[in-house]
This record gives C-alpha cells, sequence and structure tokens, in this order.
C-alpha cells in the first residue's frame, strides 16, 4: 500500500518544482533505499504523459571503487552517462542513504578524486539548467539512515520531512506559491541594501551586499524549500561569526566552528571538534577560504537541527554563510570546489541590521516584506 | 564464475550489472570483481514497481518509448551480466497483454542489435539468476531448498565448477558437431511429430558463457519446413502468466492451430503479435542433469537435461536463424520418457538421452 504523503510529494516535485509536460524525458535519481519516492514519483509522471524512468545505486558499490578502484577507474566518467544528461529534460535528485557515514573511513584524497570525475556530470547538468534546456529539483525520501542522523524514530522522521515539505497542506503547491510571492517581496527588498549587520552570541559580522541579486528559494529546485540567499562582495566580510549547530561535510563533522574574517578572507578558524579537518577544507583551494554565499533561513516547520543540509540550511530562524563557491548568476565572483554551509542560530538572541536600521530579531523579520519602489531597485 | 568464465572481462571493459536490490550481495561481490579484472562496472539497477507502472497507467506514445540511455548502453558496453532477482514474479499478470505487447514489440528493434553485437562478438554476455523468496515459490521449495537447487544447476557444489564447465562443454560441443552433421529432424512423442530442416544451420553449444547456469544445444530451424503437430509437457511462462498443455500445428513453417487448456486466449494474443510470432525461431535440446525438475523459470527449465525445447519468434542471429519478432517465447517439452529423434531417418536420441555414445 502506498502511504499518500510519498504520493503528495511526488506530485508536488512534479507539478510544482519541476511543472513537467508530456512527452518530457524524466530521470529520478536515487539510492534503491528511496524506493518508497521512487515508485510515487515514476507512477505520477507517467500518469502526466512523460517519459520517465529510474536510475539507481546500490549502497555500498561506490565505496567498494574508492577503496578499490584502480586510478583510471576512479577517475572514471562514463561516456553514456554524459550524453545521456543531453537527452533529458528534468531530472529529480533523492539524496536519500542506507547510510550516511559510509565514507567515513575512506581516504580522503580517492574520494575527493572520485567526487571530481562525477563533478562533470554535475557541470554539464548545471550548464543545460543555465541555458533553459531542463529543470531540476533535489528532494529527500525519509531513511532509517537520515531518521538516525536527525535522533529520531523513523515514523517522526517522516511526520518531520512530510512537514517541512508541507505536503499534508489543503494545497501544496498554493503553499509553495505563496512562499514563493513572499520571498521574492524579501528578496526585491533586500535587493535595497548595501549592508547586514549580523549581531549574535560571539558574532559581529558585517557583510557588504550591494549590487548583489537576492534569490527566492521556494520549491523549485529544493523540497522542502525556505531561504533567501545571495552571493555577498568578497571583499565585504569583515568581524567574527559562530556557528552553533555542527557542520557536517562529506561525512565528517565540524562542531561548533568559530570564524574570523577580514577583507573577505577567513584569518582565524576554530571548532570545538573537527577543527583539523575545517582547516584542510579551509586550504582546499584559493577560494576555500572565501565566501559564497549568505542566506536566511525561513522555514519555521524545520524548527530543529537534523545533519542534513537540505533541512538544517532553511531552519526558520537561522542564517548562513557559505565558504567556498558563489552563484555566479546571482553576481557571485568567488570560486571553490568547496561549498560548505556554516549554519548560525539567531532564534534566541540575535539582530540583523540592514544598513543601521534593525530588521530581524530572535529569529524573525520585524516586518512583513515591503516590495521595494521602483526608483530604489534601479539604484 | 560470472566474471571470470562466463564473461571474461578484460581490463578497460565497460560492464553493465543489471538487476533489482534484492541481489545487492551479489551485485556488490559482482561490482568488485569487475574492478579487479580492471574493468568499468556500471550498475543498472530497476524495481519492478516501475514497469508495473509503465504498463498500468502509460499511454501508447510511453509504452513505445525506447530509453536512448539504455539504447546507448547495448550499443556502447562490451558486457552485461544480468541477474534475475524477482521480487514476485506475478506483478504483472494483471496487466493488459495488448498493452504488454505494445510494450514488447518497442524495444524489438533493440534487442535485434543487441543479438548483432552479441553475434558479431562485441558483446559478450550472461544471463544467470540470484535465488529470492518469489522464485522459490514459483519452483514449490523453500528458498534454502531453492538456493541449493540453483548453485546445484550452476555445479557450484562441486568442488572446481571451472573443470566441470569445461568438461561439461566438451560434452555439448560433441552434441552441436553431432547434430550439425543432419539436414533434418524429427521428433515424436505423446501428442507431437514434429520435422523440420537444420542443415545449413548452425548448431550452438551453449555451455555456461552466455547463460548460467546452462546446458543446451540449440539452433534455428530453416523457417518454411517446420511441419506437424507438437503437445508441451511444461506450462509456457510468459509475462507474468501461465499457459497450460499447449499444443501447435505447424504448416510450411508458420502456426495454424494453438489450443491450451487453461490461457487459451493469451497464447493466440501472443501468436499474433506479429509476423515472426507464429514461426519458429529455436530448437533445443536441454542438457544439463543437474536441473531435474521444472521450477517456472525459463533460464532453469529449458536447460532441464532430457527435454527439448522450441521458441515462437525471433531467431539468434549466431544460428543463421532468419525469423524476426518481438516474441521469444520458449515453451519446453519433456522427452525423458516414451519420446524419439530420429535424423534423417536414423533414431539418435531416445527417452531423454542421446544414443550411442555422443552425447
Amino acid at each position: 500500500m502506498s502511504d499518500p504523503r510519498y504520493d503528495r510529494l511526488a506530485e508536488l516535485v512534479l507539478d510544482h518544482s519541476l511543472r513537467l509536460q508530456p512527452g518530457e524525458v524524466l530521470r529520478i535519481e536515487a539510492d534503491a533505499v528511496a524506493e518508497p519516492l521512487v515508485v510515487p514519483l515514476h507512477r505520477e509522471a507517467i500518469k502526466r504523459g512523460a517519459h520517465a524512468y529510474a536510475a539507481l545505486d546500490l549502497s555500498g558499490l561506490t565505496e567498494l571503487l574508492v577503496a578499490h578502484g584502480a586510478e583510471e577507474q576512479i577517475g572514471f566518467v562514463s561516456p553514456i552517462a554524459l550524453r545521456e544528461m543531453d537527452a533529458i529534460d528534468a531530472s529529480i535528485t533523492i539524496w536519500s542513504e542506507t547510510n550516511t557515514r559510509s565514507f567515513s573511513r575512506a581516504d580522503t584524497d580517492r574520494r575527493q578524486r572520485q567526487l571530481a570525475a562525477q563533478r562533470q556530470l554535475a557541470l554539464r547538468r548545471r550548464d543545460r539548467i543555465a541555458r533553459g534546456e531542463h529543470r531540476w529539483c533535489g528532494t529527500l525520501c525519509p531513511t532509517e539512515a537520515h531518521a538516525q542522523d536527525a535522533e529520531m524514530s523513523l515514523e517522526d522522521y517522516e511526520a518531520f520531512v512530510f512537514g517541512a515539505c508541507h505536503v499534508l497542506d489543503d494545497d501544496p503547491v498554493a503553499h509553495w506559491t505563496g512562499v514563493g510571492e513572499q520571498m521574492q517581496a524579501r528578496a526585491d527588498e533586500l535587493a535595497a541594501v548595501r549592508e547586514l549587520r549580523i549581531v549574535g552570541e560571539d558574532t559581529d559580522l558585517t557583510v557588504v551586499v550591494r549590487g548583489r541579486t537576492w534569490r527566492p528559494a521556494y520549491g523549485r529546485k529544493n523540497v522542502p524549500d525556505g531561504e533567501v540567499y545571495t552571493s555577498p562582495v568578497e571583499s565585504g566580510i569583515n568581524g567574527t561569526i559562530r556557528f552553533g549547530f555542527p557542520a557536517v561535510f562529506g561525512g565528517r563533522e565540524v562542531d561548533d566552528a568559530r570564524l574570523r574574517l577580514e577583507e573577505g578572507r577567513v584569518v582565524a578558524a576554530e571548532a570545538a571538534g573537527g577543527e583539523d579537518y575545517l582547516r584542510s577544507l579551509l586550504e582546499l583551494d584559493d577560494g576555500a577560504s572565501g565566501v559564497g554565499e549568505i542566506a536566511f533561513g525561513l522555514n519555521y516547520e524545520i524548527d530543529r537541527f537534523t545533519r542534513n543540509i537540505l533541512f538544517d540550511e532553511k531552519i526558520g530562524g537561522t542564517m548562513h554563510l557559505a565558504l567556498g563557491m558563489g552563484f555566479e548568476d546571482l553576481g557571485g565572483l568567488n570560486r571553490s570546489a568547496l561549498h560548505l554551509d556554516l549554519i548560525c542560530d539567531l532564534r534566541r538572541e540575535g539582530e540583523v541590521y540592514a544598513d543601521g536600521e534593525l530588521v530581524w530579531r530572535n529569529g524573525h523579520f520585524l516586518q512583513d516584506p515591503q516590495p521595494a519602489r521602483p526608483a530604489e531597485r534601479v539604484r | 564464475m560470472l566474471v571470470g568464465f562466463c564473461a571474461r572481462v578484460r581490463e578497460g571493459d565497460l560492464v553493465t550489472l543489471e538487476s533489482t536490490p534484492l541481489a545487492a550481495p551479489i551485485l556488490r561481490e559482482l561490482y568488485r570483481k569487475v574492478l579487479e579484472a580492471g574493468g568499468q562496472p556500471l550498475p543498472r539497477v530497476s524495481l519492478e514497481g516501475l514497469s508495473e507502472n509503465l504498463l498500468k497507467h502509460g499511454n501508447d506514445e510511453q509504452l513505445a518509448w525506447v530509453n536512448p540511455a539504455r539504447s546507448d548502453d547495448i550499443e556502447t558496453v562490451d558486457v552485461r551480466i544480468a541477474l534475475e532477482a524477482p521480487g514476485n514474479t506475478r506483478r504483472l499478470s494483471n496487466v493488459d497483454p495488448a498493452r504488454h505487447a505494445r510494450h514488447e514489440r518497442s524495444s524489438e528493434e533493440l534487442r535485434n542489435r543487441y543479438l548483432e553485437r552479441a553475434a558479431a562478438g562485441e558483446l559478450r554476455w550472461v544471463l544467470s539468476a540470484y535465488p529470492t523468496e518469489a522464485a522459490a515459490q514459483d519452483a514449490s521449495m523453500s528458498l534454502v531448498e531453492y538456493e541449493d537447487f540453483v548453485y546445484g544447476a550452476g555445479f557450484l557444489d562441486d568442488p572446481d565448477p571451472v573443470a566441470r564447465w569445461q568438461q561439461f562443454g566438451e560434452r555439448v560441443d560433441r552434441l552441436a558437431a553431432f547434430l550439425s552433421t543432419k539436414r533434418e529432424l524429427r521428433v515424436v512423442a505423446e501428442g507431437t511429430d514434429l520435422r523440420f530442416v537444420t542443415e545449413g544451420r548452425t548448431w550452438i553449444p551453449s555451455k555456461g558463457q552466455e547463460n548460467f547456469p546452462d546446458g543446451e544445444v540449440f539452433t534455428g530451424p530453416v523457417e518454411t519446413s517446420v511441419e506437424g503437430e507438437i503437445r508441451f509437457t511444461y506450462p509456457g511462462v510468459f509475462h507474468a502468466r501461465e499457459v497450460d498443455d499447449v499444443r501447435l500445428r505447424f504448416e510450411a513453417g508458420e502456426v495454424v492451430e494453438a489450443t491450451a487448456s487453461r490461457g487459451q486466449e493469451f497464447l493466440r494474443e501472443m501468436i499474433a503479435m506479429d509476423e515472426g510470432a507464429r514461426r519458429v525461431g529455436e530448437f533445443a535440446f536441454g542438457l544439463n542433469e543437474g536441473v531435474a525438475i521444472f521450477t517456472r523459470n525459463t533460464l532453469f527449465d529449458e536447460k532441464i537435461g532430457g527435454t527439448m525445447h522450441l521458441a515462437l519468434g525471433t531467431a539468434y542471429p549466431e544460428t543463421g536463424g532468419l525469423n524476426r519478432s518481438a516474441l521469444h517465447w520458449d515453451l519446453i517439452c519433456d522427452l525423458r520418457s516414451g519420446s524419439e529423434v530420429l535424423a534423417d531417418g536414423e533414431l539418435i536420441y531416445s527417452d531423454g538421452q542421446f544414443l550411442n555414445g555422443v552425447g
């Protein structure tokens, strides 16, 4: 028997995120553990007249490649997979894992080389998305592994995930469309801001955002969603920031990271746990100690940390800052193989000033978004 | 066995590994062995529920769609290793056969291309099975019993399976060479008197390379030469349906009468699928004495030592068989008692055994 919540999540992804049309080719990418979501996604896509199929992975295979593969096997990019990318109109990535720590003991260099090879596929998809030839969405099917990371039972975790996705609302598509309108207004308002100042526990950071585009994220590319983000001016970040939530990257954690930034570069980094790992990430390449993203998390159904960035970066009342790769289409210039999201909890003790004016306190904007006047947007 | 003996994976080979998640333990093992052999494993994991979705809800255009990525696989890879590992062999029993047939026709071109590359030696493949509860149930066994059956059929209980298969292969080679000297075969059994010409066609020894387990010798008879009638002792299993007591009458190579005690309508629909579906694409002798019982799985059933099978539909190009169809349905006949096969009028096979020491 299929669980109607999975059906509704499938419908939301197909109708709101992808706006899937008859005759389009849809590829669903997932680990086989995501079967409870793959099957309804495929069924609903077929019902909508699309040519849908699944490309499934099995837990443990890539682990074998990283552990035992020769150089050329690890670095291999399938020509079939590259050609395939050009033939599909839409794709869905289900990030569900069977074991979120299966690479914890893997050789970091070998794992990085394997990921770098696979990045070629991601880049080809990114280019097609940029040209308007492809639509993509990432989502999650609740699994025991993710529930365990969130310190919940699977049943409780399912309720958390489906709540965050708003699939139990009367009309989930209407909900996310409404969120989109609100967030677009907020993004327009932020577009008029020159500089943000973030003040919280052990945190006082100024971030220049002038001239950059803010983007609302309302369920098109991620489900669940709920953030407004941009790439700040690379040289315009100064001060200190403390990230109360652990950052999870490559199956490893960095706990309670504190950074000092000068002219956009990390000049001091400490962490209560995983400090060496944090430092190694900062040294990954030149752009790794620069900032690629600053964002407000605005999904208030997500009220706790669950060790999954899809959810954590959207926790209502938080901000996050990403070290590394910026968003070219938003004006971001920083380039790196890293994109490490670090989340700062501003719910209990946090203020944000926009050009000196208090706009956010303790996890909430003080006013509903006021669309900027045309003159301000031009300036 | 699969990576080394059957598929002979070499350095640089692109190798697709096809199965369902139920076969995960053996897929991991295969993946590792392919890496060790220097090949590049490409997993192709399928979920049964997706075929069900398509066959139940797809429109004509969707049923006829061929995934270009899978055509690319057929065109590109060096080796294909496929494992049956069903979760429910009757999942598609209630699907409209006409829709099933339409979907089947869509992949015909792909299948022909696949057989072509295989016949040309460009693509090595092996089909095998991983024991699951569903397959055990079809065989009326417990899973443990069925595992013993599967591994026994592959001689994996032998201390040296490779040597055993090589020895077995020599026997199959001898039979293929022997049959190649014959012009016409006649099969006589209860309800069966069938004649056909195999002269000019190639008998292929099937000895553990493309199927595992294996054990048959097969050819594609001269299409227009099949005459007479045949009664199949085992149910025909196709598209998750079972057809009992199938009887066919052939004239000039075409089925002119088809009856069954159960599933007759389905049988007739399949035969009417296309031009080639009413002609014979394959005739074979099953030779594996390790497979003694019928388990409702063609991979095993067609190898039962002492049986023959005849396939309606597409022929294997390497036999010289010319018939092409979206269908390839193997129907199996037990010859272990009261049966004879004559070659050019001479008795060569009786009660499931070749005579005069040839087999």
